[in-house]
């Protein structure tokens, strides 16, 4: 037997009115029992027992009370509602969650809102007697035993009303009263309190069942993320604690452990506090950490130190927050950094050390990446340019130093490096504020940085110094070799008149004779003409030993050179040859190949060469018993020199004349261009070598000078200031 | 430059022939120096002398005229032995003769010594005919 279901019920049998079923008046003038205020206050008391112990058995307590002290065979409840087990104010069926006596198996069902008793007292607003009700609504025929009579009290809640409380009687027994009437009243006011607080009960228990749920979400969330962040803690990567506000870590991880050496009971159990660990310089540090924990509720990481257990400091560095809905527990990270200070370390050292170096050798360093024109200059670069340390340097500024002369250069090694050329290296000049100038030697190294940007580093050398010390040697050079030339002229000034004496003699000589001739009665014409000859000659002789004189002494600049010595040997034989060959003497030249170069006056050397030649010369002129053999041979020396001799076959020295020899007019030579030993000596000094003679084993002498070769790195063929590629 | 070698060289014989009972009348110019030795005699023979010239000291001292030779007409500056040395030698041998030294430089040293050994004269090439000749006089009047 179910009841219907239908909130709207379409009748398909006539019905009785409404008035029909009902016995109002019946109620009151029906005679009534006395009030049993007893067994009402009994229940009563009961009933509150039941709300304030057990609210969810009042209902039912409720119908059972109600079945007692009316003395019906069957009582309940009728609550509205919209899904039929639930009360809801709003309901549009009415069922019964508590049935006492006859009809307690009906307890579930219920009847629809605008149709049934209980709708008729909630639409009256008052109390009702039915009987018979089924003549009325035939539905509850479904329900036995039938109602004979039926008594309904409606309840509120909150000024609403929300179902009825019922007795019913299933015969003619007995009949309900006035009294009955009253009671119901009463209880009916009691069953609004007991509906209210049961509702309140519902309530609470989904308020609680909701927040279980939730907060078993969380903790199941909760429980996940933890186990994952556990797995971060206890891989120990890093250090991880756990902190609050009072100074005390409440938890550390092995690796934050490791790092301060402490036990973990030293720290949690507060023996140990973050202030111990912190030394007093980092404190400030901490304090700012706190206040951005007070107001952002985390820290951002920073660098500090911790003390060791043994008093030694750790760099790490930090970074934490607050729990929420916690102000004073927290958690941080703790990173070792001693391994980036260690490296930070050693690159501050080697800094220094490169800047120190460069300092000491006044190479300065930069880089260059082309496509922004980031320029980078070390400490000595700016001091090399003279630039405050440190300021921001544009192209323009560094073109400002450049010296004009050299700014097309400037503009081609900038145009080049921005072209992508490879390596470089350049030399030039900057004009300093001053008017001074500094030369230059860079040497640039085309990379890739690791953008894959074209970016050159360079080293810039200041070579000042050493410019100007080889300036200042080229001109003491020249000065030097003016000077020597100067000394051989003056040597020579004597040799000279004598070479012009001689000539000039002979013009004299011949000229008088002449004249005497032509004064001779006859005249001598062939003598004079012979004298006139000579005279001739002899002026010519003359004049070609003063244009010999003059290539030797003009004024050219320096011509200082280097000179291969056997080349030049070599053109010396060749020159003299056919006289050496007329004297009937053998020459025999054993010239080294590849000599290193001797820097000098090619033409003095040659001079030397020249005398020591004709010396040889002579000292074989008068022998007749043996071959004339002249040797002539250069060679290296020790010493990074080259030595030239001239070993002849002739008839030796004297040793007591070896230095008679080198005095000045000690010989003159019959030659017209001839310079004696003195002045040879005085140019092969002047090339800082020497010149000496020595007997030889055999018959003859050997003359000998040695002098140094062409040191490394100083060739006069210096390359111009220019960009080449490396 | 090639100059043609003039050189007088006198035999021996000549001049022992010459010498054979005659008074010195050589003059011998000894000079290193070519061109004096090509132009000097022709002007002594102009002057009326006979004239001989030598290359070196040693040359004249083995030629045999010594003894022939009234006066000498000397150059300081030589190889092997200078003119100075010759003086000396003469002097050792006891062989002096009228002597005048002819030099290109002018060292007043040299002039002193030679003089202090007995030159004749001291000149400075170039000379004049005039002033050799005045030393030549100067020379054989000493003698």
């Amino acid at each position: 037997m179910t009841p219907t279901n239908d909130s709207t019920f379409e009748a398909s049998i006539p019905t009785a009115p409404l008035e029909s079923i009902l016995c109002e008046e019946a109620l009151q003038s029906r005679a009534s029992r006395s009030p049993d205020y007893e067994k009402e206050n009994r229940a009563l008391v009961k009933l509150m027992k039941a709300l304030a112990d057990s609210p969810s058995t009042i209902f039912q307590m409720l119908a059972d009370t109600i079945l007692e002290v009316t003395e019906a065979d069957s009582a309940g409840l009728s609550l509205l509602t919209k899904d039929g087990k639930t009360p809801h104010v709003d309901g549009q069926r009415f069922y019964w969650p508590a049935i006492a006596g006859m009809w307690q198996p009906h307890v579930g069902g219920g009847t629809p809102r605008n149709f049934g008793p209980c709708g008729d007292v909630l639409d009256r607003d008052a109390t009702l007697l039915f009987t018979h009700w089924e003549r009325r609504y035939p539905y509850l025929s479904c329900a036995v035993p039938f109602a004979e009579e039926g008594l309904l009290v409606p309840f509120y809640v909150d000024g609403k009303a929300v179902g009825t409380i019922w007795g019913i009687m299933h015969s003619d027994r007995r009949k309900f009263d006035a009294e009955d009437g009253r009671i119901m009243s009463s209880l009916g006011k009691f069953a609004s309190s007991a509906y209210q607080a049961l509702m309140h009960i519902e309530d609470l228990k989904i308020q609680i069942s909701e927040r279980e749920r939730v907060e078993a979400e969380v903790r199941e969330m909760a429980s996940g993320l933890q186990a994952k962040v556990r797995r971060l803690v206890e891989a120990n990567v890093v250090g991880i604690v756990m902190w609050n506000l009072d100074g005390v870590i409440t938890e550390a991880n092995e690796s934050f452990l490791r790092m301060v050496q402490y036990d973990r009971d030293d720290l949690t159990s507060g023996r140990v506090r973050w202030t111990d660990l912190t030394p007093p310089e980092w404190r400030e540090c901490d304090y700012w950490a706190i206040a951005q924990l007070k107001a952002t509720g985390a820290f951002l990481p920073y660098e500090k130190e911790f003390f060791r257990k043994d008093g030694s400091r750790v760099p790490i560095l930090l970074g934490g927050a607050l729990f929420e809905g916690s102000g004073n527990d927290g958690v941080a990270f703790v990173l070792n950094l001693s391994k980036q200070k260690r490296a930070q370390e050693e690159l501050r050292r080697s800094e220094a050390f490169l800047a120190e170096a460069q300092r000491l050798t006044h190479i300065g360093s930069y880089s260059w990446r082309v496509a922004t024109d980031e320029i980078k200059w070390s400490e000595q670069l700016y001091r090399i340019y003279e630039f405050e340390i440190g300021i921001p340097l544009t192209i323009e500024m560094i073109r400002s130093r450049v010296h004009p002369e050299d700014c097309t250069l400037y503009e081609k090694m900038v145009e080049q490096g921005q072209n992508g050329a490879n390596d470089f290296e350049w030399q030039y000049r900057l004009l300093m504020p001053d008017h001074s100038i500094k030369y230059l030697h860079a040497l640039a190294h085309a990379t890739r940085d690791q953008d894959g940007q074209l970016e050159y580093i360079a080293a810039v050398q200041d070579v000042t110094a050493r410019r100007l010390a080889e300036e200042a040697r080229d001109k003491a050079r020249s000065e030097l070799a003016h000077v020597a030339r100067v000394i051989t002229l003056g040597t020579m000034t004597a040799s000279i008149a004598h070479e012009l004496n001689q000539p000039l003699t002979g013009i004299v000589t011949n000229a008088s004779t002449c004249q005497r001739m032509l004064g001779t009665e006859p005249p001598n014409i062939d003598g004079a003409l012979e004298t006139a000859r000579r005279t001739i000659r002899d002026a010519n002789r003359a004049s070609e030993v003063i244009s010999r004189l003059r290539a030797l002494f003009s004024r050219k600049e320096t011509a200082t050179e280097s000179i291969d010595l056997s080349e030049a040997t070599r053109e010396v034989i060749a020159l003299s040859l056919g006289g050496l060959r007329r004297n009937g003497i053998v020459v025999q030249a054993d010239l080294a190949d590849s000599l290193p170069t001797v820097t000098g006056d090619r033409i003095q050397l040659q001079q030397v060469i020249l005398n020591l030649l004709h010396n040889a010369t002579d000292a074989m002129s008068s022998i007749d018993d043996r071959p004339r053999v002249l040797l002539i041979k250069t060679e290296m020396d020790q010493g990074s020199r080259i030595r030239l001799s001239v070993k002849d076959s002739g008839s030796g020295f004297a040793p007591q004349d070896a230095n008679k020899m080198f005095e000045a007019f000690h010989t003159t030579k019959t030659d017209g261009m001839g310079i004696g030993l003195s002045i040879s000596r005085s140019i092969i000094e002047a090339h800082q070598g020497r010149l000496w003679a020595a007997q030889n084993d055999g018959a003859g002498s050997t003359f000998s000078f040695s002098i140094p070769c062409t040191p490394e790195g100083l060739a006069d063929n210096r390359a111009d200031p220019s960009v080449e590629a490396a | 430059m090639d100059l043609p070698h003039i050189v007088l060289h006198g035999s021996a014989m000549e001049c022992e022939d010459r010498s054979a009972g005659k008074r010195r009348l050589l003059s011998a110019v000894v000079d290193d120096d070519e061109s004096v030795r090509e132009s000097l005699p022709d002007l002594l023979r102009e002057f009326g002398f006979a004239a001989r010239a030598f290359s070196s000291a040693r040359e004249f001292l083995s030629s045999g005229c010594v003894d022939e030779t009234g006066c000498l007409i000397l150059d300081i500056a030589m190889p092997n032995m200078s003119g100075p040395e010759l003086q000396q030698e003469l002097k050792r041998s006891g062989r002096e003769i009228p002597t005048i030294f002819i030099t290109g430089q002018k060292d007043e040293t040299i002039r002193t010594q030679v003089l202090n050994q007995g030159a004749a004269a001291f000149l400075l090439k170039p000379f004049s005919d005039t002033a050799l000749l005045a030393a030549i006089k100067t020379a054989m009047e000493g003698n």
